[in-house]
């Protein structure tokens, strides 16, 4: 308990420091101060945007393409991969070409995604789609895999019900490999989201972010990155957490 | 008949639906350009594709010196001690939670549009997962090797060359495959939102003026820059694969570094 304790203590300590350390550069004129704005000034600025209207609204069509693009590709890869799965002669053909198309770097498919559905919401969430899809299968066919056999065996023998096997069996298996799979797929269907608006897009907070690089606004710029980073960390520690609690189900 | 021959037949049939279906009209060809026309554009553009190509690769090289060197230096120090392991693992895992691409305005403010950014990004991109994946080979070897050596009165020089570093190899391969990999997305990323020259940029100057052929073309191209380099290190892998000496849990971190687990979004 000791331990963990210090350890954290010290995790913390290392994220002060590092702010710390973005502040004196700055101060101290080391760094220069309109390319580094000294991080008290950018957490200043980045309490204003969260203030501005035009921020939120750019932040509520960011979430929407998200969660939209997630709610798509989450249940029909989750189908596809448990489909795979559950079938030897499907594996056997499908999961090469899988490996492959995981293996494929998937943003250079970005300007297709602009020619055939424009610049708009449709486009993101179909990029997003597109760069979350193969994980989720990827993931959905490892977590089938990971439901013991003997355990099937058992239940059948006992009777188990097609619904008892789902709920009582494949789900407690599954569930630790599948929250850590949401937990990814978000990663990648953020990536996916913000990188498709900060190549082209009205709005969302990509293409806000990449305004402010262009027009050289430091100070909103850095405070946009935190912004990002600290949703996505936070989100990923919440799921982490999650997972943490489901452990005790890993067979 | 087998799984085989039917993925083949997938494929073939996958490519011949390419050139057919724009042919047909079923498809508009500025959405998908045939691939025929796609490899004519290509080929007519022979010479500026090669001038493109030759900035991103030397862009890629130098973003990959930097990264696979700082993430398998970085890797080792922060794999081979447990205390730094303990307290900076999480974090970076929770880092790789974050789009890194958001970064890259920070430096096209810093660097200039030049090949400087692409390199800072690109390296900062691949710099992770091969960390990651070096710090994992280290952690998993073998405990009773380094038992033997030192029994022997093996000294810290030879335990490094003749121990660790052979049994860290395979772990230390499969980070480089994706790292590389992401260094290569990382140029290719960069080149297409603000630049000047490379791959990158053909394709996004092509895709402004809707020219789908060169578009595919470029995209094309870059997909077979990065199957080639996959190609390479796997057969590298293949190669060292007398030097797997790690223990089962070493093959799981390996087989969790390859299988994406590990892998940041692309």
């Amino acid at each position: 308990m000791q331990a963990t304790l210090t350890i954290k203590l010290a995790r913390v300590a290392i994220v002060i420091a590092t702010f710390a350390l973005w502040e004196l550069l700055s101060r101290t004129g080391l760094a220069n101060p309109r390319l580094l704005p000294s991080a008290s000034d950018t957490l200043a600025t980045l309490g204003d945007l969260l203030q501005r209207s035009s921020v939120r609204t750019d932040l509520l069509v960011t979430a929407t393409e998200v969660l939209t693009a997630f709610a798509l590709a989450v249940p029909m890869g989750a189908l596809i991969g448990f489909l795979i799965a559950e079938n030897r002669y499907f594996a056997d053909v499908a999961k090469p070409l899988l490996f492959f198309a995981f293996s494929i770097p998937k943003s250079i498919f970005l300007p297709m995604f602009i020619l055939v559905f424009g610049v708009g919401f449709a486009q993101k969430v179909g990029f997003g789609f597109f760069s979350t899809i193969f994980i989720v299968i990827m993931s959905t066919t490892t977590a089938v895999e990971s439901v013991k056999a003997e355990h099937l065996t058992v239940a059948r023998s006992y009777g188990a019900t097609r619904a008892q096997t789902a709920f009582r069996v494949y789900l407690p298996s599954m569930l630790p490999v599948l929250l850590e799979a949401l937990r990814i797929s978000m990663i990648f269907n953020l990536t996916g989201v913000i990188l498709a608006e900060m190549y082209a897009s009205r709005d969302g907070i990509g293409h806000q972010i990449a305004t402010w690089g262009e027009n050289f606004q430091m100070k909103q710029l850095l405070a946009g990155v935190v912004m990002v980073a600290a949703i996505a960390m936070t989100f990923n520690e919440l799921i982490r957490w999650v997972e943490t609690r489901c452990s005790h189900w890993r067979t | 008949m087998s799984a085989k021959t039917l993925r083949h037949l997938i494929v073939v049939g996958l490519l011949v639906l390419w050139e057919l279906l724009p042919r047909a009209g079923l498809i508009p060809e500025l959405f998908l350009p045939s691939l025929s026309s796609t490899l004519l554009a290509g080929w007519n553009e022979a010479a500026e594709y090669g001038h493109a190509l030759a900035v991103t690769l030397y862009e890629v090289a130098v973003s990959m010196a930097f990264a696979c060197g700082g993430g398998i230096l970085l890797g080792a120090i922060v794999g081979s001690l447990p205390r730094p392991r303990l307290l900076i693992m999480p974090m970076v895992s929770s880092l790789y939670a974050v789009p890194l691409v958001i970064l890259y305005p920070v430096f096209t403010v810093w660097l200039g549009i030049g090949s400087e950014s692409k390199i800072a990004f690109a390296s900062i991109y691949g710099f992770l997962p091969t960390m990651l994946a070096t710090a994992a080979g280290i952690q998993t070897i073998d405990p009773q090797l380094l038992l033997a050596a030192r029994s022997m009165g093996a000294t810290l020089s030879q335990r490094l060359v003749r121990v660790i570093i052979p049994a860290a190899i395979p772990t230390v391969l499969s980070g480089l495959r994706i790292g590389g990999a992401l260094v290569i997305v990382g140029v290719v990323v960069s080149e297409m939102l603000i630049s000047s020259a490379g791959i990158g940029y053909l394709i996004s100057r092509y895709r402004t003026i809707l020219d789908s052929p060169h578009v595919f073309a470029g995209v094309l191209l870059v997909l077979f820059m990065a199957i080639a380099f996959n190609t390479a290190i796997r057969w590298v892998e293949r190669k060292a694969a007398i030097w797997q000496t790690g223990t089962r849990a070493g093959q799981g971190a390996a087989d969790e570094v390859g299988s994406g687990t590990m892998q940041p979004a692309t």
